[in-house]
């Protein structure tokens, strides 16, 4: 990241939010510097500033672990995207996003967008292991599900599969299933009291990504930045509306900066 | 350890209830003040309490420690603080005895000489075979209820204990640890019946009152829950008798108890550190839990819920844990309870100091800078600060924090910290962030009370940022390094570290100490770790809870140490073999006098302060709206 001596006011809040362990800081780490490596367990939030164009975009990296859970609230406060992560690996954590993470967005803004990301698809879906970036194609994949019951749409949380483990790392089997995905936007957009028709369709807003390989990653992010384009527009009209921006001008950036990321 | 002496009498456990209520009340007598410092000697004659703690040690000793020999060697005792009275013998002239000694010599003959006072009886009852130990012990349920507890879980310890230990890798709980934690192939997936498991140096646990585990540090949790499920039967049955399990010893090993709040930490080295060491270890590991957690947090959730797995809270954090305890092996900071600062020329830090004391904001109390990982200076709230200061082990775990959590390190972390020792219940906001991407070796730390501050506190940084570009600080930073002990011009000094006490003109300075790098014949780990050994030894010796002593000179195999404790200072000195006393004292003097010349560059001298908070109550408001909030800040930032 180049090293920022003259303050950027962010104009839009990006926020990833996720069980630990299932890849956020890869994510963006796989993003922002092209590279995979270890992470070790996020302390708090991590907070990034990303040149989009002419725009600032902040991104929060938040902690996924339980300890952290009281800052989430904090980091949603006025998010034009949250990005819902679970390891396709690992059903509890699409459950987790539910019982956990989906009330935190109660504080993001009202036209917030939500993605739902499933990272680690390398390990399930040989077409992640290249490293290139393919085109979103997130619907034939049944070679490695055959075990699995089809899960009903939209229903409630549908209980876990017997989960296989295999101890080899390579051939995990896959427990979250692109349709469990959906299901889960469709009831995001039920919890935010939003139209179905009217929001964003859920094959747009639904990832399967690699941070390991980097498949999918740019597309997911350069999609929701895209996405939260007029949200930005918006938030700079009506910043130039605001009778107290000029007084804080005068002081200096420092003070609006504090101000408008907050509310 | 120590046999009794005057007040403190023998206990004998008693099968029976109503004997060993007798006993107590006759113990009670005779010891009037010595209240929770109590010896308990094994009986000689086998009766059935003294076994089940007989058997709960060796099944403890069967999977601590290596040999299955010496687990019945072991020696159970609670231990005392008072040494024997005819230790009391002039410190220097006693010292000066064992010239030729190894360092831990004459503690160790201590050590097997007090062992022998009990091993007839001792082997008595543990060399029985377990299972009858166990058997016994059931039959005991009825007698005695307050062994009861005991009792269970032992026969339950015993039993997953002995699948664990025959069976080896076909544990269905060994196996569930390792699924749960693919991501980190680390010692969290050692084999726990393994020879080298047992080998480690030294054992950390951590459990919960109710006998879960919550931290190893070696080994899953999930695979040693029977172990600790036998620790905690030890600390209950002890307890049971209105008396604290403080350490066991055995001939390698000492096991070492703390019980704090709902916690009990448990140690088991092989390290030759005093019991009153080891225990200031755990002390440090309960304390980096508590950062994380708060004091007042955990004793809520185990009030409302007695088994309740801290693990899930904790999840994420054995990294810091992990972390913490390679600091504690490894730096002298933990053992001298004081703090390291990278020298600096007084000049660049008093720049560095006025930096960060322009960079404020409303609610912010501590303004760190750090430069590989060494303290380069620290600003303090003024009121805030007011009556209390800042401890070192607070700032030992901020730096521990630090070196375990960066994520990656172009950004900005902003996490709830708690300070334990300043306050154990509450909570600080941190703001982490590296001065120097991608090298990452100047960290600037900033600590605030109000947990919405984040963006007001980043601004604090670009301040500090743009300021330290304006003077170069990064690149006059980048040149310091800390200092050789061939500067001081000492020839036979090899190393020293030296922690002057707070005179009263500062007294509210922070505690440091100085040292200079290790260097050879202290380069390599294995050499670095023997010469911390040695400064840890003499540490014991020096601060003796019953013969403290002043000066200490110690003639080691293959070096030559002195260590003196003033009222203005605590000193240890490493000398080539040959030194001789008086070229050693001579040293000393020329040492001292360089590090008074050198005070300035060596110590922060007056940390600076700065004033923030014109409303100091602001941080305890909590549930206000978000819109107040940040109009506050607003305002605040305006004035």
């Amino acid at each position: 990241m180049p090293e920022v001596s003259k303050m950027k006011k962010p104009d839009v809040k990006v926020v990833l939010l996720g069980d630990m362990n299932v890849g956020k800081t890869s994510l963006l780490h796989r993003y922002m510097e092209r590279k995979f490596k270890d992470t070790i367990s996020t302390v708090g939030g991590a907070f990034f500033l990303k040149q989009w164009g002419p725009y600032n975009i902040s991104i929060w990296d938040t902690a996924g672990r339980e300890q952290f859970h009281g800052l989430g609230s904090m980091y949603c406060r006025g998010a034009a995207a949250v990005i819902f992560t679970y390891d396709v690996t690992n059903w509890q954590s699409l459950a987790e996003l539910e019982e956990r993470f989906l009330s935190l967005t109660d504080t993001a803004n009202h036209d917030c967008i939500y993605a739902v990301v499933g990272n680690k698809a390398d390990i399930t879906d040989p077409k992640a292991q290249l490293s290139q970036d393919s085109d979103v194609a997130s619907k034939d994949r049944t070679e490695i599900e055959e075990e699995r019951t089809e899960p009903q749409v939209l229903s409630a949380c549908p209980t876990p599969p017997a989960s296989p483990v295999s101890f080899s790392g390579i051939t995990l089997h896959k427990q979250v299933t692109p349709e469990d995905a959906v299901a889960f936007y469709g009831r995001i957009l039920r919890y935010k009291g939003l139209e179905e028709k009217s929001s964003l369709p859920a094959e747009k807003m639904c990832f399967e990504t690699s941070a390991k390989t980097g498949y999918n990653v740019d597309t997911l992010f350069e999609a929701l930045f895209d996405l939260v384009l007029p949200s930005i527009l918006r938030k700079r009209s009506e910043n130039q509306e605001s009778p107290t921006v000029d007084l804080e001008e005068c002081r200096g950036a420092s003070n609006k900066r504090a101000r408008s990321a907050c509310c | 350890m120590a046999k009794p002496s005057g007040r403190y009498s023998t206990r004998h456990f008693d099968g029976t209830k109503t004997d060993w209520d007798g006993i107590m009340e006759r113990d009670n007598h005779q010891e009037g003040e010595a209240q929770g410092v109590k010896i308990c000697d094994p009986p000689c004659e086998s009766n059935p309490p003294a076994e089940t703690l007989a058997t709960s040690l060796s099944l403890l000793g069967n999977h601590m420690f290596p040999d299955p020999v010496e687990s019945k060697d072991s020696n159970v005792t609670t231990v005392n603080k008072e040494e024997p009275p005819d230790s009391l013998l002039s410190d220097v002239t006693a010292e000066e005895k064992s010239l030729d000694a190894e360092p831990h010599s004459d503690h160790v003959t201590k050590l097997q000489t007090e062992e022998t006072d009990n091993s007839e009886c001792q082997n008595n009852v543990s060399t029985q075979p377990p299972d009858r130990g166990t058997e016994d012990a059931a039959a005991d349920n009825d007698q005695s209820d307050s062994g009861e507890f005991v009792v269970t879980m032992l026969a339950k310890a015993k039993l997953e204990e002995q699948g664990i230990g025959v069976k080896g890798r076909s544990s269905p709980l060994l196996e569930a640890g390792t699924q749960e934690y693919p991501a980190f192939m680390s010692h969290r997936d050692e084999d726990v019946t393994a020879d080298s498991w047992r080998q480690h140096r030294k054992h950390v646990f951590v459990l919960s009152e109710a006998g879960k585990p919550i931290y190893s540090r070696y080994g899953s949790e999930e695979a040693l829950s029977s172990t600790m499920g036998v620790m905690m039967a030890l600390v209950s049955f002890v307890q049971s008798g209105d008396n604290i399990i403080r350490s066991v010893y055995s001939e390698e090993h000492t096991v070492v108890f703390l019980q704090k709040g709902p916690l009990v930490l448990v140690c088991v080295s092989s390290s030759r550190q005093t019991e009153q060491q080891l225990c200031g270890e755990l002390l440090y590991v309960y304390y980096q839990i508590i950062s994380m957690l708060t004091q007042a947090s955990i004793s809520r959730i185990f009030e409302h819920k007695k088994n309740y797995d801290l693990r899930r809270l904790l999840a994420g954090s054995e990294k810091i844990l992990d972390g913490l305890l390679n600091l504690v092996d490894s730096d002298p900071s933990f053992l001298l309870a004081a703090v390291h600062c990278l020298p600096l020329a007084s000049s660049l830090r008093d720049n560095l100091s006025q930096i960060l004391q322009k960079a404020i904001t409303p609610n912010l109390v501590f303004s760190i800078l750090i430069a590989k990982n060494q303290l380069l200076t620290i600003v303090q709230e003024k009121t805030v600060i007011e009556d209390t200061r800042l401890e070192p082990a607070d700032i030992h775990l901020l730096l521990n924090l630090i070196g375990a959590s960066s994520a990656f390190q172009a950004g900005e972390i902003w996490t709830p910290i708690c300070l334990p020792l300043f306050n154990p219940d509450c909570y600080f906001y941190a703001y982490i962030s590296y001065l120097d991407p991608p090298e990452c070796t100047v960290c600037l730390l900033l600590l605030s009370t109000d947990k919405e501050a984040f963006y007001a506190v980043a601004e604090c940084k670009r301040k500090i940022e743009e300021a330290m570009m304006a003077q170069n600080s990064l690149s006059l930073i980048d040149k310091v390094h800390s200092y050789s002990v061939s500067q001081v011009g000492v020839s036979d000094l090899r190393h020293f570290m030296y922690k002057p006490f707070d005179v009263p003109d500062n007294y509210r300075q922070l505690t440091q100490f100085t040292s200079p790098e290790m260097e050879a014949p202290y380069g390599s780990e294995e050499e670095k770790m023997r010469l911390l050994d040695l400064y840890r030894y003499m540490h014991s010796r020096i601060h003796s809870t019953s013969r403290p002593l002043k000066l200490i000179y110690h003639v080691a195999e293959r070096e030559t140490l002195l260590a003196w404790v003033t009222s203005k200072f605590e000193l240890y000195t490493c000398f080539s073999p040959l030194v001789t006393k008086a070229c050693a004292i001579t040293a000393i003097t020329k040492l001292l006098r360089w590090i008074k010349k050198e005070e300035d560059r060596l110590f922060i001298r007056y940390p600076p302060k700065y004033s923030t908070t014109p409303n100091p109550s602001k941080s305890s408001r909590g549930g206000k709206s978000d819109q107040q909030d940040s109009t506050d800040n607003g305002v605040l930032s305006l004035l």
